[in-house]
């Protein structure tokens, strides 16, 4: 038993997949001097649209006109080869907009052809699709049937040339010259093709026209050619006008994920990583020695990582709107590219007496809000949102802030001990030294402090071999006394500079 | 039967429940690994805002403290998270407490695009938001005691408010207490230093441990130790 779904005036579908199919549309292509109508659907064909006219032709009718664009009919096939696949995996995709569906053994899974037929009319229409189910013994039978006759459609077997007997000859899709030939001999449908002397009609069209005739009465059988998966999750959508604001963008671009994340779900796969390109408009205003009244296309890429595989399309749109807020496109937005980098779904086992834990999705979203309230990165580059590490180094104060990682390291026993309270950067100081090279008063910050007590000099110093980055210091805890409480802090002198700074205080 | 027992009856018949008293449950607490400080205090209570309070510039045990209740939380691979008003948290001296920094998420506030005390408050609502974490601490001691006196008291009201559904803790280092009733625990820090060593050779002494004196101005889980003060050591890494 095989399946076929057909998808009638593809490319209009294609362009308007997920709006309104009651809008009068036609398809233009060609030279941009002389665009023709390639495609057009039920509404402009009733107002007098039909494929072959002239771009001016068609704004007479008052049609709204489109740009033939491959790449959506080409996401629009991979979205019904999905729907295919959730019904079987042998499927043959036939010519855009038609796919056939091996059904061999489904019966005992989905129920009868006719609950088959319903269940595959309701997938592929809940993907945006208008479209025509029929069901046969044989591939080419379902094909024709689903081309000839609207809605769902049953043969039973043996009823394959009965069934078929209305249909014009136009439905096989034959080469114009044999259809020409076929009209002059005054076939009109496939009956009268069936009803032919087969010895007569080889005889006059060849193995081609015998071909022709056996499939008017339903009887070639034959293996269907496996479709190919879609080669990577991709998803494009060039807009008619360009988008300036990051909502509206946001609107299109939760669409773009959502139907990639349903392509990822029905292979049991999620993703940690999407690419965003941009394709923008900029204006000659913004460059002033462009010539005026042209615009240029430019690209502007970003990158969206998480530390966990997911599937929630919610997750990926959130993190693509905190991004794109936070490094906004110079220009409007004519087009947008995004593809997701397929891997496995991460599985956990979760336990009742598991101590509370960010979720890790989520922990992404609200890193990515933290960083649009407190910045990016400081002067030395390091993040200023994330989880610290310690590097292997004497330098002091050197760390790196890294994202959440799924491996814990392990920490030292907790006991309290004396912490520092660092400033960043560190404070210049005034300090007055003893004939002993001891500190024994110091200034900073619109204070001045005797000291009371002094410990050091601790030196310290390294990276010898780099001129930019050597370090060489010398360390001192003082103990002061302000408004009668005690301060205890670290100091210290550039060996380089001679020059005094207050690095920290404990606390 | 007595008048009161009368009128108490009559009133329970119409408003069942309404002369009950009801005790409010010991709220969960986090050990602050400290034990003189768990030993009247209870500990950091859950769900509730506690303010640890000093003034800027000296030494009081505050960070020590807070980062010795973090690597409590973070031992029991609990998530914690650390909002920085003006980034003086210092990774090495939290590893040599025993803090796990990997579970530590450190917010720095920049103070770039507006004053660091709005940014540490907004950072805060984000991450009381997103839950998960075993204590959200915000660190204000080193802000200018001006600027804290400018936050409007409801802001501590919502936060306090908000804290109530949640299994966390919010901890907050403040210059003074400037919470109030909002928070369930109020800590105020003073410390005084020792040191060894000979007083003429500056490079024989050390500091050997810090004294902090803390002194309970607010607790709702063990009202009769208010105002009662005890003293716990902290000692430096090299001691």
């Amino acid at each position: 038993m095989f399946g076929c779904i057909h998808v009638p005036d593809f490319p209009v579908q294609a362009a308007l997949l997920r709006e309104s199919k009651t809008l009068p549309v036609a398809l233009l292509d060609g030279p941009e001097s002389l665009l023709k109508v390639v495609a057009c659907n039920a509404p402009a064909r009733s107002v007098g649209v039909s494929i072959g006219m002239t771009k001016p032709q068609a704004e007479i009718c008052g049609v709204t006109l489109m740009k033939r664009v491959q790449e959506h009919e080409d996401a629009a096939q991979a979205e019904l080869i999905d729907a295919a696949y959730n019904f079987s995996p042998r499927i043959e995709a036939t010519s855009s907009g038609t796919i056939i569906i091996d059904l061999s053994g489904s019966e005992r899974l989905l129920g009868t052809d006719k609950t088959i037929a319903q269940l595959i009319l309701s997938e592929v229409t809940k993907r945006g699709f208008e479209s025509n189910v029929a069901i046969a013994g044989n591939p080419d039978t379902a094909h024709y049937a689903a081309r000839g006759f609207k809605g769902i459609t049953i043969i039973g077997s043996g009823d394959e040339a009965q069934s078929l007997s209305k249909l014009p000859v136009e439905v096989l899709g034959s080469a114009p010259d044999v259809l020409d030939v076929l009209h002059a001999w005054g076939i009109r449908d496939f009956k009268s093709l069936a009803a032919l002397p087969s010895i007569e009609l080889t005889e006059r069209l060849g193995q081609h026209g015998l071909h022709l005739q056996r499939l008017a009465r339903g009887a070639v059988m034959r293996e269907l050619v496996p479709a190919a998966l879609p080669p990577s999750f991709q998803e494009s959508r060039e807009l008619e006008e360009p988008i300036e604001l990051l909502e509206p963008l946001a609107f299109v671009l939760n669409s773009q994920l959502e139907q990639l994340m349903g392509r990822l779900i029905e292979r049991s796969l999620a993703t940690d990583h999407i690419e965003i390109e941009l394709t923008l408009e900029v204006h000659s205003d913004r460059d002033v020695n462009a010539p005026v009244c042209c615009s240029t296309l430019s690209t502007y890429q970003r990158t969206v990582k998480l530390p966990v595989p997911t599937q929630d399309s919610r997750v990926l749109l959130k993190l693509a709107q905190l991004d794109l807020a936070a490094h906004p496109p110079h220009a409007p937005v004519k087009k947008i590219k995004i593809a997701a980098i397929p891997t496995q779904i991460r599985f956990t086992q979760t336990g009742l007496f598991q101590p509370i834990a960010p979720e890790p999705a989520k922990l992404e979203i609200t890193m990515a809000r933290l960083r649009a309230v407190v910045g990016e990165a400081d002067l030395q580059n390091r993040n200023l949102v994330g989880f610290p590490a310690l590097l292997d180094s004497h330098r002091p104060d050197h760390f790196q802030v890294v994202p959440p990682s799924a491996k814990q390291s392990d920490s030292a026993e907790p006991f309290p001990r004396l912490a520092l309270r660092r400033f960043r950067p560190a404070i210049p100081a005034r300090v007055e030294v003893s004939a002993e090279q001891v500190p024994v008063w110091i200034g900073f910050s619109r204070r001045k402090a005797r000291v009371t007590c002094a410990s050091g000099p601790w030196r310290s110093g390294g990276q010898w071999w780099d001129a930019a980055g050597e370090w060489l210091r010398e360390e001192w805890d003082i103990n002061l006394t302000l408004d009668g409480h005690t301060a205890l802090y670290r100091i210290f002198r550039d060996l380089a500079t001679r020059n005094w700074f207050v690095e920290g205080m404990y606390d | 039967m007595s008048s009161i027992a009368i009128i108490r009856s009559q009133v329970e018949c119409r408003i069942p429940g309404a002369l009950t008293v009801y005790e409010r449950p010991e709220p969960e607490v986090f050990s602050a690994g400290i034990q003189a400080l768990d030993g009247e205090t209870g500990g950091i209570p859950k769900g509730a805002l506690t303010q640890v309070c000093a003034p800027a510039g000296i030494t009081s045990g505050r960070t020590s403290l807070l980062l010795s209740l973090l690597a409590q939380v973070t031992g029991k691979e609990q998530f914690c998270a650390l909002v920085d008003a003006t980034d003086c948290f210092d990774p090495e001296s939290a590893d040599a407490s025993g803090l796990c920094l990997s579970r530590l998420l450190w917010v720095r506030c920049s103070g770039r695009s507006m004053k660091p005390v709005e940014q540490a408050f907004k950072a805060a609502d984000i991450l009381i938001q997103n839950g998960g974490f075993g204590v959200i601490a915000i660190d204000l001691g080193n802000v200018d005691e001006k600027l804290v006196r400018k936050i409007p008291l409801t802001t501590w009201f919502r936060f306090a408010r908000v804290m109530e559904a949640l299994p966390s803790a919010l901890v907050i280092l403040l210059p003074y207490s400037a919470a109030q009733s909002c928070a369930a625990l109020t800590l105020n820090l003073a410390a005084s230093a020792q040191w060894s060593g000979m007083e003429t050779v500056s490079h024989t002494r050390l500091i050997s441990n810090v004294e902090v004196k803390v002194e309970v101005g607010r607790t709702r889980t063990k009202k009769h130790v208010q105002s009662a003060s005890n003293n716990f050591t902290v000692r430096p890494q090299w001691a």
